[in-house]
């Protein structure tokens, strides 16, 4: 077995956490049960590490097989990658074709390699029937680098194509075409979408996250019990007034349910600068006033759910907000009308 | 196709001469008869295709309303009549309209005015069972506009409103129900091969997003005694639930053993008209005698 297939393997089972070294080495299904039961996992990972690239050895596992256990890795593990959304069109008149997932992998790769040389591509099915594929790249005179791999998460069918965030751009277009060949796509084009949340990003673009349609029926909510601070009971009647309003109105634009998982939205502004003050450096100008604006959070629209029953923020929040994941964008750019 | 342009300034040297010889290409490129003559083809022939596809949707509506008509018709009113109480009018306004609702709940479809519009709920059901609800918000305006929905992205929702969303109300709702209702027919078949026959399945089911080509390997023995089949289901039809092609091949080495062709014989027509699930129901009581 190569040197380079073995140091890939034993640095891939190093960035395992050893909770799941066992469970993803059974999806792997390289190695035997009786293979798998010889390696003690209570040791410290470099010699289970070491155990797994013996035992490889012994098999002769080449890096066809490895790139599998990278691609199994990534879908089993929470990775820190960012991916960005793109959608695919088609030309106008064509209709939903049947899609067979086994020509789409055989398209693609034709495609791909009849492109770029020495460029290393594996394909693996996920549990949710979408296919994820690996691209490692090389160049005409290197071969491919499979510590700088490119994925691509595909669901038939749709138009949508999850690409985690490429440090190797120039093979981008290339890329596209493949896709767009083997898909049957005519055009391409980036969405303003991107988070480390591959599921959450799933979510919006499929809309799973359980909008909530039947937020037009819902009377209102059963009010709590509120401190008996105010002895005034006209003051205590607004306060829960303006409570039940505040949970109403979060409740017709969020819904019920746990938002999907993105960590920031940023919004460019190109708008004129407005203010109150006549005088003054920035006032009445023409040109736009150009800033950035970045929100970011570890879950931010649950944060933004949160803003105005906090008392943070006045309900309804601005639309700008509360749009992220219909429009399914979280970069925007915001221009004078 | 995504291109970029590229804008290359270059006074002198290699660059400027492969300009040139690009520029010049570019030109001859232009006036080219024989090329013309085949994009002409090409444009004729395209303009066959969408021909032969409305055909064959018109004659697919046709079998189908001749297939409806043959039910009775639910919401055929016996003209209306002024009776002489106006008291006894109204309640037989008020019977018709709660047979009207029920008529219509039977279907799956429920409508709830909003402020903007209207919010129309599919309800799907396959066999008796009930599956997945998806709705879709209109906004009353001109032109109707979808607001939000949340039909799957597979579903070939814009076609549709494309088509019928302003010509044909009516007829907009009853094609979008038929697309969830026989997607959801699918996938229920789909889930419940995988799930409650998987003793069956040699290889894992395969399926696309809109459950339109399944492909799974299977055996009417799971003890593994007997021969696998390699089926292989179309369904070309997005409106139907049953395929409208199976193919089943052989895949061990060699020959193909002549009860193997006899079974296969004679499962290929079940798979036509038997949901899947009743297909492997029949394996299994074929098995348990």
């Amino acid at each position: 077995m190569d040197e380079i297939v073995a140091e890939f393997i034993r640095r891939t089972i190093l960035k395992i956490p050893v909770a799941e070294i066992g469970k993803i080495l059974r999806i792997w299904n390289f190695l035997s049960e009786s293979q798998l039961k010889t390696i003690n996992l209570q040791q410290c990972k470099e010699n289970v590490s070491q155990d797994v690239v013996e035992l490889c050895k012994k098999k002769r596992a080449s890096m066809k097989e490895a790139a599998i256990l990278d691609i199994i890795y990534h879908q089993t593990c929470q990775i820190k990658k960012i991916w960005i959304v793109y959608k695919m069109t088609k030309a106008p008149g064509e209709e939903v074709d049947l899609s067979d997932m086994e020509e789409f992998k055989a398209s693609f790769k034709k495609v791909l390699q009849r492109a770029l040389k020495n460029v290393h591509i594996s394909f693996r099915d996920s549990e949710d029937d979408a296919v994820w594929i690996r691209i490692a790249w090389g160049t005409p005179y290197m071969k491919p680098n499979q510590y700088k791999t490119t994925y691509v998460v595909y669901h038939s069918q749709t138009p949508f194509v999850f690409i985690s965030h490429c440090q190797i751009k120039k093979y981008i277009p290339e890329l596209w075409q493949a896709l767009m060949t083997a898909g049957n796509y005519h055009k391409i084009r980036q969405m303003e979408l991107r988070s480390l949340y591959l599921d959450s990003l799933k979510a919006i673009v499929f809309k799973q996250y359980n909008q909530d349609f039947q937020t037009y029926y819902l009377t209102p909510l059963e009010e709590e019990n509120s401190e008996a601070e105010i002895v005034d009971p006209r003051i205590i009647h607004e306060n829960m007034k303006e409570k039940e309003r505040i949970q109403r109105v979060t409740r017709e634009t969020f819904g019920d349910y746990v938002q999907p998982r993105i960590e920031f939205a940023q919004y460019k502004l190109e708008t004129k600068f407005k203010t109150d003050c006549k005088n003054g450096i920035l006032a009445e100008r023409e040109e736009p006033f150009r800033c950035l604006v970045k929100f970011s959070s570890p879950h931010l629209l649950e944060a933004l759910k949160s803003l105005a029953p906090a008392g943070i923020a006045d309900a309804p929040l601005s639309p700008l907000l509360t749009c992220i994941p219909h429009k399914a964008m979280n970069y925007f750019t915001i221009r004078e009308k | 196709m995504a291109s970029s342009q590229k804008h290359v300034f270059s006074l002198t040297g290699v660059l400027y001469q492969l300009e040139r010889l690009e520029a010049r290409d570019q030109r001859s490129a232009k006036p080219q008869d024989e090329h013309q003559g085949l994009q002409d083809s090409e444009t004729d022939l395209e303009a066959k295709i969408r021909k032969l596809r409305k055909l064959r949707d018109e004659l697919r509506t046709k079998v189908k309303l001749h297939e409806a008509s043959a039910r009775i018709p639910i919401t055929n009113l016996e003209p209306y009549e002024p009776l002489k109480n106006s008291e006894e009018n109204l309640e037989m306004k008020l019977e018709k309209a709660k047979a009207f609702f029920q008529a219509f709940h039977l279907t799956g479809l429920s409508g709830k005015l909003t402020t903007k519009g209207v919010c129309i709920c599919f309800s799907t059901a396959f066999e008796g069972n009930i599956l997945d609800s998806y709705y879709v918000d209109l906004i009353i305006k001109k032109p109707l506009t979808i607001h939000r929905h949340s039909v799957p992205v597979f579903i070939p929702l814009e076609q549709i409103a494309a088509k019928y969303l302003e010509t044909n109300f009516q007829h907009f709702v009853y094609s979008l129900s038929e697309h969830l209702n026989a997607y959801s027919g699918r996938k229920y078949q789909a889930d419940q091969l995988q799930c409650g026959f998987s003793a069956f399945l040699a290889r894992p089911l395969q399926r696309n997003s809109l459950c339109t080509l399944l492909s799974f390997t299977y055996t009417t023995d799971p003890s593994g005694k007997s021969f696998p089949f390699c089926a292989r289901l179309v369904y070309q039809d997005l409106t139907t639930t049953l395929p409208t092609n199976v193919t089943i091949t052989y895949q061990g080495t060699g020959a193909t053993p002549a009860s193997w062709e006899d079974q296969r014989a004679a499962h290929e027509p079940l798979f036509y008209k038997n949901a899947l699930y009743k297909v492997f129901e029949s394996f299994l009581r074929v098995r348990e005698n």
